[in-house]
């Protein structure tokens, strides 16, 4: 009866680290996506390095957007497309209005196509860092500053950046009940 | 088995004058499409060779090796050699199949030199179509005669709606002969944009753009649904593509540009 | 050893009786009863919604439910078919056959036996309980992808805790298997000289242990994503939705094959046995078994072609998935050469394992054209897939299962069912299910999303056609419940050996088989 007591032990501790698997795969699949650029997702903090070169190449950047649950919100980029020189910071931003008639809550998530190219547009600044709060009625400029990466490689095509935008009032307003 | 054909030829009689018998995957109009079809249709043939084989073997032994026509067992029950064979030849047919599979899916993942980009973004439970360069932006939703039609105990013959649940309020319009990239998103939950003849689905998904392209060769109207469950009116929310010549397309584009500033105010 | 046997007969000689019997019984092939029992209760109930699903199908339009009952109806259907029917089936097997095929007394855990059956209805009463609720049930199908789960009604932490339930009772089944075959072997049955359907489970009870809990935890995450403000699938605060699809398949795709696994067993086992003819192959059948288990871990995003995966990863999955094509070939090889030159008879079992073969075979085509990702993204969520795993799935795993309780129903009951009913039941029971599932690769490939309750006009003569099948099917396996009830009423007549073919420790048992398998472990040469 002692071997079936081993075999019940191995058997749990399998279980066990079976069920942590499934926690570890998120940051698995969170470095996996960096990696691979698995849904285009971008750095979410600031980028501060300053190893990009400037290099004698341009790259078609269009800006789309999204706002997500049909939110009261209008959402836009104020261009919606520049050539940018690889390797050189430029600014642009995004025009946001809350057209409910209460203070809203929002954070944006960003996502590049095609997304193995979301790995070399590197962020200096943007909105997407931080939650915003907009009153009633007041129109914002969210600002972004980026670089796009010497090491992207040649002959891509056009890279789309979208930023999609969420109310998170409710969710503000419960934690910071609790 | 008498039964059965009885019932099956009383299920024929019965069938109405607007259904066909369609039993293949229909040949595309783009590129994409039928690279796919015909994918489908060398690997189809493959396994009906490889089926012909091996169920003619499996019947040849089921009629001649038994019992009651005095069959004896024989004693044999491995051999290395035959295992051998028949793990590398399944081998060989499967790289086969890879080569062509693989250069198809690099060829659709290409989405570079596209001249017009179209957003579509999935709501529950219509679609809205943004074209990037050119301003124009609508949402296109189940038309009213189907939408009608569909409800429990409308009474109404769906047989006779036009199109029944394939036809919407307004139609996406797009130029032939032009590499057209669609980026894919959703406002609520995943949703998924599929027109058979123009290209296989690709999921629209809350917060992440996805993206695939079309090159739609042949003027003509191509319906589609959604295909990724989003909901309870998830079969109810159609995607109709009208593939117009380049010129024709200009003008409808021009037609239904709008003012970005005044969508600004509303 | 022999007091402790000893000690283990007289406490079930004060058992006591009526219901209380079977509540506290530890006795492996009470509880093995008790699954099938209930295996079959589950069997019809989501049958009974497979047939709501066909009768709305049968014609364009909604006649009688509306969308959202019917899309609670495809997530239920599927939920008690996996968890409620197929699953308990395999473990009902497992407890009847496992200790007589290895030449033990019971099984290794028998109180844990007892506790993982007893589950199982509370489980399911919480989860039908569901239905009933005023939000209705759970609506986002079976593989609960958010954000659509995370809409869902008050239903969804009931169905959450039932599945958790479900998991630990599989768990726990799963453990007392492994205990059971690598701690209770008669002596002398070394592990390559186990029977087949004993390898199997061995090798399905690995992959629950590994399966299930990740399964736990992805459910777990919707949990807290809904309830407590965390948000692994929200892009709103950096989660992503396609990571739940990603775990969830990883749980998925070998719970697909701890659906098939001990099926690949039954039929290794019967196949040789009306052949009469040792099984072809019996190492290679191992390799391929415990093969297609470890490739079943890294094919699950073939499940997902479309969300947009970077172009090595489809690449990957393409290929991982087109491989699990050469073992499972193995396998269809080796039986059909276990026939070959054999002497074959026609009886029940044997029928159903042949057609098992052959649909199943079919199931596998349409199995191999999905793999191919560029086709894959016309096929993904049409009637094709819905086609390719009712093929799978029922003249696959179900068909297994009904051939099985054929053959070894004189073992367990020492009384023979009526050979022309099986017959009929066969004859009946595959026609329809052709008929049924065949017509869905058409409509499918024509362009038929799956999971809509209505469809567009030209669809309508096939899903007339898989309408009539369906309840043909049903109808068929009232058949199946006569011929059980009748067969118990017989008196005992079984051989100890019903059958001439057969081969294994079982058929040294007396028939009806005695309440402690052996006593004495034999002697295996």
């Amino acid at each position: 009866m002692a071997s079936v007591r081993s075999t019940i032990t191995k058997l749990s501790i399998v279980v066990v680290a079976m069920y942590g698997f499934s926690y570890a795969l998120v940051p698995i699949y969170d470095t996996f996506c960096e990696i691979t650029g698995l849904n285009g997702k971008t750095n979410d903090v600031a980028y501060t390095g300053n190893d990009i070169k400037k290099e004698n190449r341009f790259v078609k950047i269009k800006f789309i957007s999204n706002v997500a649950n049909s939110a009261p919100l209008y959402f836009e980029p104020a261009v919606t497309e520049m050539t940018v020189q690889v390797g050189k910071p430029y600014n642009t931003h995004y025009v946001m209005k809350n057209n409910s008639s209460k203070q809203l809550h929002t954070t944006a998530s960003p996502s590049v196509t095609p997304g193995k190219y979301a790995e070399y547009f590197k962020k200096i600044e943007c909105f997407c860092f931080n939650q915003q709060t907009i009153n009633s009625g007041e129109i914002k400029d969210l600002g972004i500053q980026f670089v796009v990466d010497d090491d992207l490689p040649t002959n891509i095509g056009d890279i789309v950046l979208s930023y999609t935008m969420f109310d998170i009032t409710n969710n503000v307003m419960e934690s910071s009940k609790l | 088995m008498n039964r059965l054909s009885i019932l099956l030829i009383i299920m024929m009689s019965s069938v109405s004058s607007f259904a066909d018998w369609e039993v293949n995957m229909p040949r595309g109009v783009s590129p994409t499409a039928n690279a796919a079809y015909d994918l489908h249709m060398l690997i189809f043939y493959i396994t009906v060779v490889i089926g012909i084989i091996v169920f003619g073997v499996m019947f040849y032994s089921i009629f001649h090796h038994r019992k009651s026509k005095g069959a004896k067992p024989a004693s044999f029950h491995e051999s290395t050699t035959v295992e051998i064979i028949w793990t590398v030849i399944p081998f060989v047919i499967l790289v086969g199949m890879a080569v062509p599979a693989t250069k198809t899916l690099i060829m659709m993942e290409d989405t570079r030199d596209s001249e017009i980009t179209l957003k579509v973004t999935g709501y529950q439970w219509m679609w809205k179509y943004d074209y990037v360069e050119d301003n124009v932006s609508f949402f296109s939703k189940l038309d009213n005669k189907s939408n009608e039609a569909r409800q429990l105990g409308s009474k109404i013959d769906v047989n006779k709606v036009d199109n029944y649940l394939l036809n919407v309020d307004n139609e996406v319009v797009l130029p032939t002969d032009t590499k057209v990239r669609i980026l894919l998103t959703a406002s609520d939950v995943i949703h998924a944009w599929w027109v058979p003849e123009i290209t296989g689905k690709k999921d629209a998904i809350p917060g992440y753009i996805n993206e695939l392209w079309v090159d739609i060769k042949k003027p003509g109207v191509y319906r589609g649904q959604c295909t990724e469950l989003c909901g309870k009116d998830h079969g109810f929310m159609p995607i109709v593509v009208r593939a117009v010549p380049r010129q024709e397309y200009v003008k409808w584009v021009s037609l239904n540009q709008k003012n970005r500033v005044a969508d600004k105010s509303e | 050893m022999s007091t402790n046997i000893d000690h283990i007969k007289e406490e079930h000689h004060h058992q006591p009786s009526g219901l209380m019997r079977w509540i506290t019984t530890t006795n492996h092939k009470d509880i093995g009863s008790l699954y099938l029992w209930f295996s079959l209760l589950m069997f019809f109930i989501g049958g009974f919604m497979a047939l709501i699903i066909r009768a709305e199908l049968f014609q364009p339009g909604l006649q009688l439910v509306v969308p959202g009952f019917f899309n609670q109806m495809t997530t239920m259907h599927a939920l008690i078919m996996i968890f409620g029917a197929l699953m308990p089936a395999f473990v009902g097997l497992a407890n009847w056959q496992l200790p007589m095929m290895i030449g033990a007394p019971d099984m290794a855990l028998p109180r844990l036996n007892n506790w993982s059956f007893w589950i199982l209805p509370f489980a399911f009463a919480m989860l039908i309980s569901t239905l009933f609720f005023e939000s209705g049930g759970p609506a986002a199908g079976w593989t609960l992808y958010p954000p659509l789960s995370l809409q869902g009604g008050n239903s969804m932490p009931f169905v959450i805790f039932s599945l958790h339930l479900l998991g630990a009772s599989s768990i726990l089944g799963a453990i007392n298997v492994i205990a059971t075959i690598l701690n209770m072997r008669a002596p002398g049955m070394t592990l390559m000289k186990m029977p087949i359907f004993v390898w199997t489970w061995l090798i399905t009870a690995f992959l629950l242990i590994a399966a299930m809990p990740v399964l736990a935890g992805a459910i777990t995450m919707l949990l807290t994503d809904r309830f407590y403000g965390t948000s692994f699938f929200t892009a709103a605060g950096g989660g992503d939705p396609v990571l739940f699809q990603h775990i969830f398949w990883f749980f998925g795709h070998p719970e697909v094959y701890i659906l098939i696994l001990p099926a690949f067993g039954i039929i290794s086992t019967i196949i040789p046995a009306f052949s009469r003819k040792k099984l072809f192959g019996y190492d290679s059948m191992v390799y391929a078994t415990a093969s297609i288990a470890l490739l079943s871990f890294i094919v699950w995003a073939h499940h997902m072609f479309t969300v947009g995966m970077p172009l090595a990863g489809e690449i990957f999955f393409m290929f991982t998935t087109m491989l699990i094509a050469v073992p499972t070939g193995v396998k269809v090889f080796n039986w059909v050469a276990t026939m070959w030159k054999g002497s074959m008879t026609f009886e029940t079992p044997m029928l159903f394992s042949l057609a098992f073969i052959i649909l199943f075979t079919i199931g596998g085509f349409s199995g191999l054209m999905l793999a191919i990702t560029p086709a894959d993204f016309q096929y993904h969520d049409t009637y094709f897939v819905v086609a390719h795993f009712h093929y799978v799935l029922v003249p696959g795993a179900i068909f297994a299962v009904i051939a099985a309780v054929y053959y070894w129903l004189p073992k367990w009951t020492g009384k023979m069912y009526n050979e022309t009913l099986g017959k009929v039941h066969f004859w009946m029971t595959t026609v329809f299910v052709n008929i049924t599932f065949f017509p869905m690769h058409f409509v499918g490939l024509a362009g038929m999303p799956r999971r809509i309750p209505d469809y567009a006009v030209q669809f309508t003569d096939f899903n007339m056609i898989a309408s009539v099948g369906a309840f043909g099917f049903g109808l068929s396996q009232l058949l199946f419940v006569y011929i059980l009830f009748q067969t118990l009423r017989q008196p005992v007549t079984a051989a100890d050996k019903s059958w001439e073919g057969a081969e294994g420790l079982e058929w040294t048992l007396p028939s009806p088989a005695p309440y402690h398998s052996f006593d004495t472990p034999p002697k295996v040469d």
